[in-house]
């Protein structure tokens, strides 16, 4: 990889953990974000490796631990913070609140129901390949949402079709407070996937730089071979499953295995990594933290000052049609008035 | 025009044309579903659609409507406009989630900023010995959702125009045909054509009293206002499109005439749409002269023997023992 990459990989890295931690710190002051949210501290590789590997047009979807999906996908950070605000400046108009916001114009979409935004990525990559263009699309899914029957209908479906699709499932070991094990005979959701025919992928590391390489390889291969591949990622979420306070009072895991993953904290893996490689890295840091701590005041700032929204009825419905639907008829149709009823036939298909 | 120069078509033809029609109009129009391109073409509705316009805009798919559905879902956020088609309405229950969790609720969840124009086909209601897991209506079960359009034709002409008005429509829409229409034929127009479906179809006019129906019931009422009329009694019929959502004021002004109103409905009585309809009514103040009736399936599941059968399913010479007890003077 190179400098310029590294650097900007570790920048995701510090960006999406940032956000993280000032959301957190603000939550309940004021009592002014009003949605229930899950953080995804030391789980922020993925998306930052993505950040740098996928395309605007490329899609992604993704479930409720969301925030740095939105972020890898480069959705702004004014948006973001209002919804979160509620207001009608958020990126779904505060509709959604945290958990299942979508931009049409970043081609992000996300959803708390396990598995169902994930399961739409194949229907995405179809239009893909109906209109002959080159991008793919990117499911995002956790070990919790790979319990679910939809997903191994999907994932045979795209192998089918032969679709270009990015399945990725963030193994971080449980779903809520439930462990895999208590879950699966199989800790490996790769390996129960093998006889679907489809590619599949694993990575164990904390390093962000073999993330990045082997996804870099995955995207290039999907893109010539018109085929899905699914990659499993093990990460571990530091924070509660849902909201800014711990919940590991509830004791359900050990604090031997959460020191051993903290241990591995890719952010700060990385980040003494780039010290030893990279002469002035301690500057560029400092440059980089000023610049993400502001945009994060900012943020704050324009997400307090924007205003609430007051009409949600109207979203229902689009109530418009095709603009290819020129003359509407109106009920002016020269109907008969006679229909002819005829006799069933017994013997039908169904 | 006189009439035997009027064309006709069967009520699959009507549904066959509109696609076809469809997906000339619009190239992001397509087809897919279990079985959609094999054997009897879905009631023969999808006949030569293959031929047509080849395996990319029509497909076979393996029995997962869940997968289905989200890849339809997918597919219409992209600007596609997939037509998704159950054989049978009983089978869409698997894709509850997709639709009552997403699909509904896309253009909400976006504040109206993301579209979902899909059209999901199922067959529904009275078959011929097909027991409980192969003829309910669910009509009621999809009616109740906001964001989705639920569209149910009683007659060819109807379902042409209403199909060509779903799929060209930006709202997801689901388009419910009821088994026992395939085989009745109409005159239907050549030419492309759509519907308003928020306006019910004024489908008889008559002074004596208000009928409400919807899909295969207003054959059923059709069938029973000839007779009325042989001995002077005059249905004011009207027949529903979009169950989701219809504009009751020409039903309140023909109630206000009538002071009677029944409503017949395939499906199951209690929550149903004549509940809906009948509430409305009360709700507006109009005075009745009678009590409002419903008819309707028994709360109940469907039976297979078809002695049972025949006692589940009405006719319509219960319609018009309806109509008479409704007409009666005192
Ligand atoms: C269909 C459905 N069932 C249950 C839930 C409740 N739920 C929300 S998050 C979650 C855990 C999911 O675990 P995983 O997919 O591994 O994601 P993680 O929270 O670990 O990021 C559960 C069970 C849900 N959102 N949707």
């Amino acid at each position: 990889m190179k400098k310029k990459e590294k650097i900007k990989l570790y920048e995701s890295l510090f960006y999406i953990r940032e956000v993280q931690e000032q959301l957190i710190k603000k939550y309940r002051q004021g009592n002014k974000m009003r949605c229930p949210m899950h953080f995804c501290i030391g789980q922020e590789m993925l998306p930052a490796v993505l950040r740098q590997l996928i395309d605007k047009k490329d899609s992604l979807f993704c479930g409720h631990r969301s925030h740095g999906y939105y972020l890898s996908k480069n959705g702004p950070l004014n948006q973001l913070f209002a919804e979160f605000y509620g207001k009608k400046t958020g990126v779904s108009g505060g509709m959604s609140g945290s958990q299942e916001m979508m931009l049409e114009k970043i081609n992000f979409y996300s959803g708390a129901l396990l598995s169902g935004s994930f399961a739409m990525s194949i229907g995405d990559a179809f239009s893909k390949k109906y209109n002959g263009k080159k991008n793919l699309s990117v499911a995002i899914i956790g070990d919790g949402g790979m319990d679910e029957g939809i997903s191994y209908e999907v994932i045979n479906m795209a192998v089918m079709m032969k679709l270009p699709v990015l399945f990725i499932c963030e193994n971080n070991l449980y779903s809520t407070q439930t462990h895999m094990r208590e879950r699966n005979k199989n800790l490996n959701i790769y390996k129960k996937l093998l006889p679907y025919g489809i590619k599949t992928s694993f990575i164990n590391s904390n390093n962000p730089e073999k993330c990045f390489l082997k996804i870099k390889n995955i995207i290039k291969d999907i893109k010539s071979s018109n085929r899905p591949v699914f990659l499993e990622v093990m990460t571990y979420r530091f924070n509660a499953h849902v909201g800014p306070e711990s919940d590991d009072h509830y004791n359900y895991r050990s604090n031997k295995e959460i020191n051993s993953w903290k241990k591995k904290d890719p952010l700060n893996f990385y980040k003494n990594k780039l010290i030893k490689e990279i002469k002035d890295f301690e500057n560029i840091n400092m440059l980089i933290k000023k610049k993400i701590k502001n945009k994060i005041n900012n943020a704050f700032k324009y997400a307090e000052q924007s205003k609430f929204p007051n009409s949600f009825e109207k979203f229902n419905y689009q109530n418009t049609y095709s603009k290819k639907v020129k003359n509407f008829y109106n009920n002016q149709i020269p109907f008969d008035e006679k229909q002819e009823e005829h006799k069933p036939k017994a013997s039908s298909p169904y | 025009m006189k009439s035997k120069f009027k064309r006709k078509l069967s009520f699959a033809d009507a549904i066959n044309e509109a696609q076809v029609q469809a997906m000339k109009l619009d190239k992001n129009v397509f087809i897919l579903g279990q079985g959609v391109e094999k054997g009897a073409m879905v009631f023969n509705t999808n006949k030569n659609i293959e031929k047509k316009f080849g395996s990319k805009r029509i497909f076979d798919t393996p029995n997962s409507e869940q997968a289905e559905t989200s890849f339809a879902a997918g597919a219409a956020n992209a600007g596609l406009r997939p037509i998704l088609i159950h054989q049978r309405v009983d089978f869409m229950v698997f894709s509850f989630e997709q639709i009552v969790n997403w699909i509904s609720l896309w253009s909400f969840k976006s504040s109206g900023k993301c579209k979902m124009p899909l059209v999901i086909r199922a067959i529904i209601g009275r078959g011929w010995g097909q027991g409980p897991q192969h003829s309910k209506t669910l009509h009621t079960f999809f009616s109740y959702l906001p964001g989705i359009k639920v569209v149910m034709p009683s007659s060819p002409s109807e379902a042409k125009g209403q199909l060509l008005s779903s799929i060209m429509s930006n709202d997801p829409v689901i388009f419910l045909e009821y088994r026992a229409l395939y085989n009745s034929s109409e005159h239907v127009p050549k030419e492309p054509y759509f519907l308003d479906l928020s306006s019910p179809r004024h489908r008889l006019k008559g002074k004596d009293l208000t009928v409400v129906s919807m899909g295969a019931s207003t054959l059923t009422v059709l069938k029973a206002a000839k007779e009325l009329s042989k001995i002077n009694i005059k249905v004011d019929l009207f027949d529903l499109r979009e169950l989701s959502n219809f504009k009751m004021k020409n039903i309140f002004s023909s109630v206000k005439k009538t002071k009677k109103i029944l409503v017949v409905e395939d499906g199951w009585k209690n929550f149903g749409i004549g509940s809906e309809i009948i509430s409305k009514i009360s709700e507006s103040g109009i005075k009745l002269a009678k009590p409002a009736r419903r008819i309707n399936w028994p709360n109940s599941h469907v039976p297979m023997s078809s002695v049972l059968e025949n006692k589940f399913y009405f006719d319509h010479n219960k319609v018009i023992k309806s109509c008479l007890e409704l007409c009666k003077k005192k």
